[in-house]
């Protein structure tokens, strides 16, 4: 019974998935064809659902620059085969982002217009180059994974081999998609943080906070997608105390968050500001509370940061895996309120009339179908490749370690 | 400047043997491609800020007056019609303040520093010298940046198409500009068309009532005015000059071009020399 379970594991998923993906396509065709008067968005909340979903795609795709940076940059070449998965997640994630865009602007059949006519004014110019050059590189880095696999290498060794090639570019890659996801990673904060017009996220603090919680959850659902593809697939195959190395990072980066988080949202209660203290108020107590102190604060980054940083509860692999997930969680929920509380507080243009006006959103249901297919189409690409890509695969690393490395470990028993 | 690279390489090579004229010519032209080819682009993306060819020594802006603004709604309705408007949109909104009793027209501010004009990724809003922010609908990708940015909530997103007749025409007057597809943002103008014809025909925005934006001159009550703040005999310096003025949002420095004056005592004043369209 067990057995027939698990065999039926992967077909239920994956119809789950192409159910999801398909109605998310008609929802897209809806979009397209009749405008995005379908939707919940209006001229008063102009950034809803979609932004969002592209936000946090973005910023859980932040674990192929890191990882590429850690093994190609600072020599850690242990971490090898979890920068692989981080890649093909990244790849993932970005992909996901563009398609988001793509439905959320007004005229998808002038995506291109930012790479021809430039505003190097514009935050939101700086992030599509920066995207665009960076899916590039992702390209580039992910291509190798295709050569490696094994059907490709039975059916065009050459083709493989050829694709393959481009590994040896790795560390020229890493260091250009560390420089382009440094930039478009806190310019996304910065593109609300120069939002002068809507105080509560006016503040230069924006692209720190992006950049840094994108830090935490990247590498976050790296470990995540590794540790539980390993638990559902005899596929992938992972070196749980390597991934734990990982999460322990993570944890410290939620420190580096929690110190930044704090100081930028109490700093913020000192004096009054049209706007910024009724969207503080919105925040903290109004109709984005939940979200803050409980999705944001305490499970998005307060237990995760316990969990992964001590040894003892880090250990329990059920814990650190929902702690990962609970870091997930957080950076959506953290998203979602940044790019919501600047829009749901009114500005009254009288310079005497001083009463805060609040709006309000809940997106479409069509908005939920079209988002579901975006991230149905990530799960599907990336249950795919961990299951014909090998995307997560410490195996072979480990053999080539023990390979390549047989002296020092030899030597160090040898003294003992 | 090819020619003078050209000239440089030719001393150069001879003087340096070691490395051949060919390579060096090579090395040159790549290098030139290098720099040149950014540059070019630069400049053709920045094309639209030679569209008014040269420095304008016009400086528009508009002045409103709340003592006299009865909230009829001419404005509005004029503007929708002139500028073939659907009616979801209102490049004109006119908000009742119930306490007070008075009413505040809303247009385009066109700020001197227009934050939608800063942070649009592809640069279809842009601003001319004469201070209008104008809008290219060609280029725009309907990203709603703008609408996040501007402080006055003046700009409107087409949801959807606009495909009936406009109910505004031809009771409020004809469309003289094409209509915007759906999925770009659209905002006022200042009616630059109207502008831009007039002072090609010799007029004087603000004074005949062709070259001055469709509400102004709609308006029964000449509440709005219209005209150059680098004339000092215009309607809108001397208004300006004689009373006190404040704009919108006004603390946050973008400079609208739309100024209002407050509501006021109106026993014995004499304005009649400062009508306007008439």
């Amino acid at each position: 019974m067990k057995r027939l379970s698990k065999k039926l594991l992967f077909p239920t998923w994956m119809i789950l998935l192409l159910v999801f993906l398909a109605s998310g396509v008609g929802a897209a065709f809806i979009i397209f064809t009749r405008g995005l008067i379908v939707t919940n968005l209006s001229d008063m909340v102009p950034w809803g659902l979609w932004i969002t979903i592209d936000l946090s795609a973005v910023a859980l795709g932040a674990g192929a620059f890191l990882l590429s940076a850690a093994v190609y940059l600072l020599g850690i070449k242990r971490l090898e085969p979890v920068a692989r998965t981080a890649v093909f997640i990244g790849f993932i994630g970005y992909t996901m982002a563009c398609m988001t865009l793509l439905l959320d602007i007004g005229r998808p059949d002038r995506f291109w217009h930012a790479v021809v006519f430039w505003n190097i004014h514009s935050p939101l110019w700086e992030v599509t180059m920066c995207i665009t050059f960076y899916l590039m590189v992702l390209t580039l880095e992910v291509l190798p994974i295709l050569g490696h696999a094994d059907w490709v290498q039975e059916r065009w060794p050459e083709l493989g081999d050829r694709l393959e090639s481009i590994h040896r570019f790795a560390p020229v890659l890493a260091v250009v998609g560390l420089g382009l996801s440094l930039l478009h990673q806190s310019s996304l904060g910065a593109t609300y943080g120069v939002l002068k017009t809507r105080p509560i996220v006016y503040r230069p603090g924006m692209a720190v906070l992006f950049i840094v919680s994108a830090m935490a959850a990247g590498p976050a659902l790296t470990v995540l997608a590794s540790k539980v593809s390993a638990r559902l697939s005899p596929r992938a195959i992972v070196n749980d105390e390597l991934l734990d190395q990982v999460s322990r990072f993570v944890g410290w980066v939620l420190i580096a968050y929690l110190y930044f988080r704090f100081w930028d949202t109490l700093a913020m209660n000192y004096t009054y500001e049209p706007g910024r203290n009724e969207g503080l108020r919105v925040l903290t107590s109004g109709s984005l509370a939940f979200n803050f102190w409980i999705g944001e604060i305490f499970i998005g980054a307060v237990v995760p940061m316990i969990i992964l940083l001590s040894d003892r509860l880090r250990r329990r692999q059920t814990l650190q895996i929902l702690a990962l997930l609970m870091v997930v969680g957080g950076l959506v929920a953290y998203r979602w309120d940044t790019n919501l509380v600047s829009q749901l507080v009114v500005f009254n243009m009288l310079p005497q009339d001083l009463t805060p006006r609040y709006t309000s959103y809940t997106p479409a249901l069509i908005e939920f179908v079209a988002g579901a297919g975006v991230i149905a189409y990530g799960l599907l690409t990336f249950t795919l490749g961990a299951r014909y890509l090998k995307v997560v695969d410490h195996s072979s690393a480990e053999a080539e370690e023990l390979a390549s490395a047989p002296s020092p470990v030899a030597a160090a028993s040898a003294a003992d | 400047m090819t020619e003078k690279t050209n000239n440089d390489a030719k001393t150069m090579a001879n003087e340096k043997n070691s490395l051949g004229r060919r390579e060096f010519l090579k090395l040159s032209a790549a290098g030139l491609a290098v720099t040149v080819g950014p540059a070019a682009v630069w400049k053709a993306s920045r094309k639209n800020a030679s569209d008014a060819e040269e420095e304008s020594p016009h400086s528009w802006a508009m002045v409103i007056d709340q003592s006299k603004c009865v909230g009829c709604g001419h404005c509005t309705m004029a503007c929708r019609a002139h500028n073939d408007v659907s009616p979801d949109i209102s490049w004109n909104r006119v908000i009742e303040d119930e306490e007070e009793g008075t009413f505040l027209p809303i247009p385009c501010m066109h700020c001197e520093h227009a934050p939608c004009v800063h942070v649009c990724p592809v640069g279809a809003t842009y601003q001319r010298s004469d201070g209008i922010v104008m809008m290219d609908y060609d280029r725009c990708i309907g990203c709603r940046y703008c609408e996040m940015a501007c402080p006055t909530g003046s700009r409107s997103f087409n949801w959807q198409e606009f495909t009936e007749d406009n109910p505004a025409v031809p009771t409020w007057g004809q469309p003289e500009v094409p209509r915007r597809p759906r999925g770009v943002v659209e905002k006022c103008s200042f009616c630059f068309h109207r502008i831009d014809r007039g002072l090609k025909n010799g007029l004087t925005p603000g004074v005949d009532k062709a070259a001055t934006p469709a509400c102004v001159v709609a308006c029964p009550t000449g509440a709005r005015t219209f005209g150059d703040l680098n004339d000092p005999n215009s309607i809108v310096s001397k208004l300006l000059d004689r009373y006190p003025s404040f704009r919108l949002r006004e603390g946050m420095g973008t400079g609208p071009r739309v100024y209002y004056l407050p509501p006021r005592d109106k026993e014995g004043e004499e304005d009649s020399n400062l009508e306007v369209c008439s």
